[in-house]
């Protein structure tokens, strides 16, 4: 196998620097993104003219060619070629399926290079439609395409051949049928890969864990598939980096964020992307009976691909493996995953706990005396502790129903358009195109209407200096989180940023106020809670973006005004009395402005406590606190400056000392501990 | 010289018969695909036979001489010559044709555009699933100029290039003009040079090549 690398290697050295020859004058002689070592018109291969170069693989050069009778196909050169890597092409030669790029022939020139000739495909590969899909492909494109991946993978799979290279640049369409290319070749690419010299990152994105030690089984494919599925689904790879070895540390190691994929798509990538490839799922039958089925041979329906059995749109042999999933694949199909609103992960909780206590209670696992005990020790301490739970209880349902109702504002806000944008019924031509059992034939048609253009790629706005693919992974990850990824990361930050400020407010109330007045405490947690509310919800969305700053302090301003009114409004609700030792030190405006500052009984006025808020939220750089891409999740200087900010505010503003620089350093916690963060390493990942 | 073919073909451009190479050629772009392009201000789309003598024939199940699109400054117009449908709607007399209409000939569908606002070349795109003859990625009716480069609103959307590349017409000669140095034919120009009919232009990052069309 080492042979077979260097050797690679070498032809790829020397397709990189073609050498110019009577037969090609206008080859030029540098590498390049997109430089080919012959020019259209040029005929090295007897019967052939080429026309243009349509890519380059790891193995060298494709050509767009025409025969001399006008057949059209693609060639492939092969440079320097070794026994080995044509006996992999021809072991496929004669390999036929519908899903598979046919493979005419191998020809020698006069040179002795040696050219595999190809079915020529006009359509667009998949790479490009995912790349015209940042933010994910529709649903029912994702299961037409995949069916037809699968169909050609398990055809692969039942001659004995392991594809090694899928990946979305090898997979095309062809008047609405899916072709895999590159099998054949792959197997001695995949090998050469491992000294990470030649190839770019973007290669190594579908490479399964156990290819470090050499291990090719049909697993790696089944692996492929999961990446490819969710890169398909999400609009990105599970697994990005800047380097080859950082991506490929990753495949070994880290585990893939499925938060943006629903179900069941998210536990059938799972079931793919294990690293252990003997957990992995074993056959792409298997996996497909995990997926809905989409209508596939009713040629340009493109309605909701769902409510069809799997039986027929695969080998029936292959469904037949697992009885069991096809049946829950059946359950399952008539549920468009994206469009449902995941229930309320605090009430999931709550409920799944209850229903755990409950079921642990009744099966008699817990003797009767300790059942009373829990039961006498719970009225107790309902009794005892009334007062406070109920305050407590009182503070925290509002806050829930305000969660709540933002939640369901904007997740349907967010699901709307995952849900209709891209299902285009529009009438469809039905050009005669037999049933092909499992072929792929509606998405193309479904997806013309919707994008006039199928020749125009997606604009590109720096100079294409690096690959597409690199950049797209890298250029502004956070940017590109799709709305409901960021909600879902959001309120998981707001509930674990009430989680801190509780902490934190406990804490300080104890340590640094020296009490425990329930209503002091309730005060603190609530506004601290709601301060941070008030700044990971915008900071979330402003996150990956470039923004004026001037402009988040001004709309974090207006925040802290309501924060201010807020806080006012929960001192009087909580009957808190918050004049004690506020006056020391006196406020520098006092002798202008005390009169407004001040109730007659003290404490500081509502528009003392706006002015104090508007300006702790204005002066702070509160969104860089919940920016995912700050050094580390928890940083000192932060929750100093938010404190040297509230005490400096205080000489201006009367607020009750302590408690203002509490709540300043209790939102910083609360922002910072609660905030998205990507470690350094892997900021590549989404 | 054919009587025939200009009585068919009224503007005051050349006639059919007087048809100069740059009236049809085919643009390769090495990396991104093959381009028909007409430069006359009236095509024919027809079938691909001999006595048809379409500018743009398309394999489809439409008649020889189906529709004719004709250029006047900015706007274009679409004369039938059998059914043609925009939009779905049936015309029976020429029509203009705005960026972004589906026109349907036979069980043909293509769509206009006029992706540069710049330029009044225009792009047939393929709806349905059928091809020209010879294969052609896309149909460009190239007015006095054609832009290639990253940018999704040119004629030819190069995705990997770093800057665009101008094709231009100087009475019947054609040019190309690009930022900095490229090659034309081997031979080193800078900014811009003029192309024959088998040229073949490249760069750093960029080559194509021109393939004339033999009639």
């Amino acid at each position: 196998m080492s042979a077979a690398v260097v050797s690679l290697n070498d032809a790829e050295d020397e397709a990189m620097n073609p050498h110019v020859t009577e037969a090609e004058p206008e080859a030029a002689s540098r590498p390049a993104a997109m430089k080919f070592a012959y020019a259209s018109g040029s005929r090295p291969l007897e019967g052939y003219t080429l026309k243009r170069g349509i890519g380059r693989g790891g193995f060298g050069e494709v050509y767009f060619a025409v025969s001399d009778a006008g057949k059209e196909v693609a060639l492939k050169l092969i440079r320097r070629n070794l026994d080995v890597e044509l006996r992999g092409v021809t072991q496929c030669l004669n390999l036929k399926h519908p899903n598979l790029l046919s493979l005419f022939d191998i020809k020698q020139d006069e040179r002795g290079d040696n050219w595999v000739v190809m079915e020529y495909v006009a359509g667009d590969s998949l790479e490009a439609l995912v790349e015209r899909n940042p933010d994910g492909v529709p649903e029912n494109e994702v299961l037409a395409w995949f069916q037809g991946i699968a169909a050609g993978v398990c055809y692969l799979h039942d001659h004995g051949i392991v594809h090694r290279d899928l990946k979305p640049g090898n997979i095309f369409s062809d008047e609405g049928i899916v072709k895999i290319g590159d099998y054949g070749l792959s197997k001695f690419i995949s090998a050469s890969r491992r000294s990470g010299q030649t190839e770019s990152v973007g290669t190594v994105h579908y490479m399964a864990p156990e290819i470090s030690n050499g291990r090719y089984g049909k697993e790696i494919d089944i692996y492929a598939l999961g990446i490819i599925l969710y890169e398909m689904l999400t609009g990105h790879v599970p697994f990005e980096g800047e380097s080859v070895g950082e991506v490929l540390m990753k495949h070994l190691t880290a585990e893939p964020n499925l938060e943006g994929v629903a179900e069941p798509y998210r536990s059938a990538i799972a079931k793919t992307l294990t690293k252990d490839p003997e957990a992995r799922i074993r056959t792409v039958g298997e996996l497909l009976t995990l997926l809905p089925v989409p209508t596939i041979g009713t040629v340009g329906n493109v309605h909701k691909g769902v409510g069809r059995p799997a039986a027929g749109a695969m080998d029936a042999e292959a469904v037949r493996t697992n009885e069991s999933a096809a049946a829950e694949a059946r359950g399952t199909s008539d549920v468009i995953p994206v469009a449902a609103l995941p229930e309320e992960p605090i009430w999931r909780a709550v409920r799944t706990s209850w229903h755990s206590f409950t079921r642990q209670w009744d099966s008699g696992g817990i003797p009767v005396i300790a059942k009373g005990i829990i039961i006498l020790g719970g009225i107790y301490g309902v009794l005892a502790y009334f007062g406070p739970l109920f305050l407590v209880a009182m503070a925290a349902l509002p806050i829930y129903a305000v969660y709540c109702i933002v939640r369901v504002l904007v997740l349907d806000r967010a699901a709307a358009p995952i849900k209709t944008a891209p299902i285009k019924t529009a009438p469809i031509e039905t050009a005669p195109i037999k049933r092909r059992p499992p072929v792929f034939t509606a998405a193309f048609a479904a997806k013309l209407p919707a994008r006039p253009a199928p020749n125009a790629a997606p604009a590109r706005p720096s100079p294409a200096l690096t690959p597409p693919r690199q950049r797209a992974a890298h250029g502004a990850p956070a940017a590109r989180k799709i709305m409901r990824q960021r909600i879902e990361e959001l309120t998981g930050s707001l509930l674990a940023s009430t989680a801190v400020a509780a902490i934190m407010s406990l804490f300080m109330s104890v340590v640094h106020a020296n009490t425990l007045e329930p209503g002091r405490f309730a005060w603190l947690l609530l506004v601290s809670t709601l301060g941070a509310w008030l700044v990971l919800i915008p900071g979330k969305f402003w996150e990956g973006r470039h923004g004026e700053p001037t402009l988040r302090r001004l709309v974090l301003m207006v925040f802290g005004l309501a924060l201010g009114a807020v806080a006012w409004g929960l001192k009087d609700f909580l009957f808190v009395s918050l004049h004690a030792d506020w006056r020391l030190p006196p406020p520098v405006t006092e002798a202008y402005v005390s009169s407004r500052f001040y109730e007659p009984d003290g404490s500081p006025s509502l528009l003392a406590l706006m002015a104090y808020f508007a300006s702790l939220m204005f002066l702070v750089g509160w969104w860089k606190q919940a920016d995912p891409g700050r050094g580390a999740r928890l940083r000192l200087s932060p929750v100093l400056v938010a404190i040297f900010w509230g005490w400096l505010l205080s000489f201006f503003w009367p607020f009750p000392q302590p408690w203002g620089t509490m709540v300043a350093a209790s939102m910083s916690l609360a922002v910072q501990l609660a905030a998205t963060w990507q470690h350094p390493r892997r900021k590549g990942a989404v | 010289m054919d009587k025939r073919t200009n009585l068919y073909s009224p503007s005051p451009h050349p006639a059919r018969g007087l048809a100069r190479p740059i009236d049809r050629f085919v643009l390769w772009v090495d990396g991104v695909g093959g381009y028909l392009v007409c430069t006359r201000d009236e095509v024919l789309i027809g079938q691909p036979l001999p006595e048809a003598e379409a500018d743009v024939p398309i394999l489809g199940d439409l008649s020889r001489r189906h529709a004719k699109i004709r250029r006047d400054g900015e706007a274009y117009l679409i004369e039938p010559r059998r059914p043609v449908r925009l939009d779905g709607r049936a015309i029976d007399r020429p029509a203009g044709l705005a960026d972004g209409v589906s026109i349907e000939l036979g069980n043909v569908r293509l769509r206009f555009r006029r992706p540069h606002p710049l330029s009044a070349t225009a792009r047939l795109d393929f709806i349905s699933n059928h091809r020209t003859q010879p294969s052609a990625d896309g149909l460009l009716l190239m007015a006095e100029s054609c832009v290639l480069g990253p940018g999704a609103q040119n004629h030819i959307a190069c995705g990997n290039w770093s800057r665009d590349l101008i094709l231009y017409r100087q009475a019947d000669d054609l040019y190309c003009r690009r930022d900095g140095r490229f090659q034309i034919d081997g031979r080193t120009v800078a900014e811009n040079g003029k192309l024959s009919l088998k040229s073949c232009v490249s760069g750093e990052d960029f080559s194509l090549s021109i393939e004339r069309l033999s009639k």
